[in-house]
């Protein structure tokens, strides 16, 4: 039992510190699949391909923006304590974030359609946590050093901003190639929630001042509210001690997980198009959808505003209910006027959706593409534009939606291709979390076998304590360019 | 091709090759960590006009228990680890006032006991902080414990003079700051 949730709760907490879901490295990284499912209008040319089941994608990503592991667990003789405060407690601001996502791919395909080679087309299943937590400055400073000599400063509660999910998603992408220029793909999207929570439009504020009466008021004004789902179910079986638990969940996940939960729906858009012989445009739209939260739903609200001065007894109206409970009638009170509700309702989510796009510029010598085909799909006659370049150098620009508004990074980056075998990528990325952030990413075909594995923000890796950002992404698969 | 590709690799080895330190980290530290913030707040406020004063007969003319959870809930006994809890009186009637304060557990043993002498108006505002916990203040098993809050005042004075000041009364405010420990 102590396992088990030791287990869940390192995934929570691993949920809540992972880091943003750029995949910088991959997005049109045309020689690996699964960078069709962050621009489904992405070049391909192979024929078909299937990914190894689980092993075909899998993204871990960690990191916060305010302070780092090494910041708190240094081993420099400080005082934790005095780092807590001045590092953490103080430092960080409402705009820093703990927040990421992982992903892994249960089960990936894709074909080329054999009467309409134009057309390829994707699917599969993979499971996904996504996370974010901003840095709740007030209440962790209301928590850290109390209300006391404080008077007249008001605690913001809408500093708690969070919201995360675990899901499945089933899709299915159709890439069309509409011109030698252009090429286009959308992808149908039904999600299928297994727990999420949110937490994302609060207000209020609570504050001590001198009272009018008593020698002090507090006063509490609240607009807050968490929704749930999935988690009810989790906690009953996390507080019965007499199930297994690690198989009770695991039942529960692949329930919720297939279709047996909370359902959604959703679609990726996507297209290259070039825009001279070496140079291409790209850009997606992803996860433009929302989920319907209707089953272990559960909803809590603190909404209203009550002052209060302690318990108040004034003669002689006090004499006329001699056995009044005065500190329940208070307690009441404050209930009321503030109450603690609890619902079951169904309710809306929308995905965080993601915007991608990038220009790239190709030169250097021309690479035949892994295809032996006699091109029937391509367009004849003029220069071939899937010829591919040994090098690519160009921009890509990210964007995320997110409760405090979009999140957004920009990258440079290289490819560079070294034959049919190898094909190598690295980017130097901006964001919020760091300004040192460089990744590399390697492309290896061995025959029909692919691999690719990629590592983000590597100069942090001196210190891997001290970063911001960490991530791993990989994946296995078979791709072949030969006919159906 | 051959020496532009080497150099593609020479500029990539110092990147692995940096991507392997970690400066060494304690995680022990966080049995070290205290969070002990100081909350405050009011706990009673009693107030009686002098009219009331004069019209009961005999010394006492309040002796009164109030229902008082805040310190015996079990979140606050439990971490409450030091605190202070502060007294106003404030007497604008023509008497000499004793207020009595006393701290009572749930089985109704006094506890612990403020007394207040007040001298009558014009007189100034009696304040007095009582330390629980720590090295010099009293138990703080007194502030755990606590279930209830008698609060007795006794009229040293006469039933029929009335203060000339604007709408005498007797008036006891009291607060208090707990410091309690989370983690």
């Amino acid at each position: 039992m102590t396992y088990v949730r030791g287990l869940l709760m390192t995934l929570l907490l691993g949920c809540i510190t992972m880091h943003a879901q750029n995949k910088e490295l991959l997005y049109d990284f045309t020689d690996i699949p699964q960078a069709l499912l962050i621009n489904p209008g992405m070049k391909t040319s192979s024929e078909w391909y299937a990914g190894i089941p689980l092993l075909s994608g899998i993204s871990f990503q960690v990191g916060t923006s305010g302070f780092t592991v090494d910041d708190i667990f240094a081993d420099d003789g400080l005082d934790i304590n005095d780092k807590i405060r001045d590092r953490v407690i103080y430092s960080a601001d409402i705009t820093d974030e703990l927040s990421g996502t992982y992903q892994v791919e249960l089960l990936s395909g894709g074909f080329r359609r054999q009467n309409r080679p134009s057309d390829f087309y994707s699917f599969g299943i993979y499971n996904e946590g996504d996370a974010i937590g901003y840095w709740m400055r007030d209440l962790a400073i209301l928590a850290y050093e109390g209300n006391a000599d404080q008077l007249g400063r008001r605690f913001n509660l809408g500093h708690l901003k969070t919201r995360g999910e675990v899901l499945n998603v089933f899709h299915f992408g159709l890439n069309r190639r509409m011109s030698d220029k252009l090429t286009v793909g959308a992808r149908a999207k039904v999600y299928s929630g297994i727990i999420a929570y949110k937490s994302t439009h609060n207000r209020g504020y609570f504050l001590t001042t001198a009272g009018q009466q008593n020698l002090l008021a507090n006063t509490i004004e609240a607009d807050l509210e968490l929704r749930t789902s999935g988690l009810e179910k989790l906690r009953e079986i996390l507080t019965d001690d007499t199930s297994d638990h690690a198989a009770e969940i695991r039942k529960l996940a692949l329930k919720r997980g297939f279709l047996g939960g909370d359902l959604g729906l959703g679609v990726d858009l996507g297209l290259s198009y070039n825009l001279n012989e070496k140079t291409v445009f790209t850009a997606s739209l992803l996860d433009l959808g929302f989920m319907y939260h209707t089953s272990d739903v559960r909803s809590f609200t603190l909404r209203g505003n009550a002052t209060v001065e302690g318990v108040q007894v004034i003669l002689p109206d006090a004499f006329s209910d001699p056995d009044r409970d005065f500190w329940q009638s208070l307690i009441d009170d404050v209930q009321d006027l503030v109450p603690f509700e609890e619902d079951n309702n169904a309710y809306i989510s929308f995905r965080p959706t993601k915007l991608y796009s990038s220009i790239r510029y190709n030169f250097g010598e021309p690479v035949a593409s892994m295809a032996d085909c006699d091109c029937s799909y391509k367009v004849s006659g003029r220069r071939n534009l899937d010829m591919g370049y040994t090098n690519g150098l160009g921009l890509q620009l990210y964007a995320i939606n997110r409760p405090r508004g979009p999140q957004t990074a920009l990258s440079a980056f290289y490819m560079r291709k070294l034959g049919r075998v190898l094909a190598l990528k690295t980017t130097y990325t901006i964001d919020k979390f760091s300004t040192t952030n460089i990744g590399l990413g390697l492309n290896l075909q061995a025959g029909p076998v692919n691999f690719y594995v990629m590592a983000d923000n590597l100069l942090a890796y001196r210190n891997i304590a001290d970063s911001h950002y960490a991530s791993l992404q990989f994946g296995l698969n078979i791709i072949s360019w030969g006919k159906n | 091709m051959k020496n532009s590709t080497r150099s593609f690799f020479k500029a990539l080895l110092p990147f692995c090759l940096l991507a392997s330190c970690a400066e060494p980290q304690d995680f022990s530290q966080f049995d070290d960590l205290e969070i002990t913030p100081v909350v405050e707040g009011s706990i009673l406020y009693v107030e009686s006009p002098e009219s009331v004063i004069n019209q009961i007969e005999g010394i006492n003319f309040i002796t009164q228990d109030f229902n008082f959870d805040a310190f015996s809930e079990d979140f606050v006994a439990e971490r409450t680890i030091d605190g202070v809890v502060i007294y106003e009186v404030e007497n604008t009637t023509s008497k000499r006032l004793n207020i009595m304060v006393e701290f009572l557990d749930e089985a109704e043993t006094v506890l612990d006991t403020e007394i207040f002498a007040v001298d009558p108006a014009p007189t100034s505002i009696l304040r007095r902080e009582i330390s629980y916990g720590g090295a010099s203040g009293r138990s703080i098993d007194i502030i755990r414990n606590t279930s209830s809050l008698r609060v007795g005042a006794e009229n040293l004075g006469d039933n029929s003079t009335t203060s000339i000041l604007p709408d005498p009364k007797i008036i006891l405010r009291t607060s208090a700051k707990l410091r309690i420990r989370l983690k």
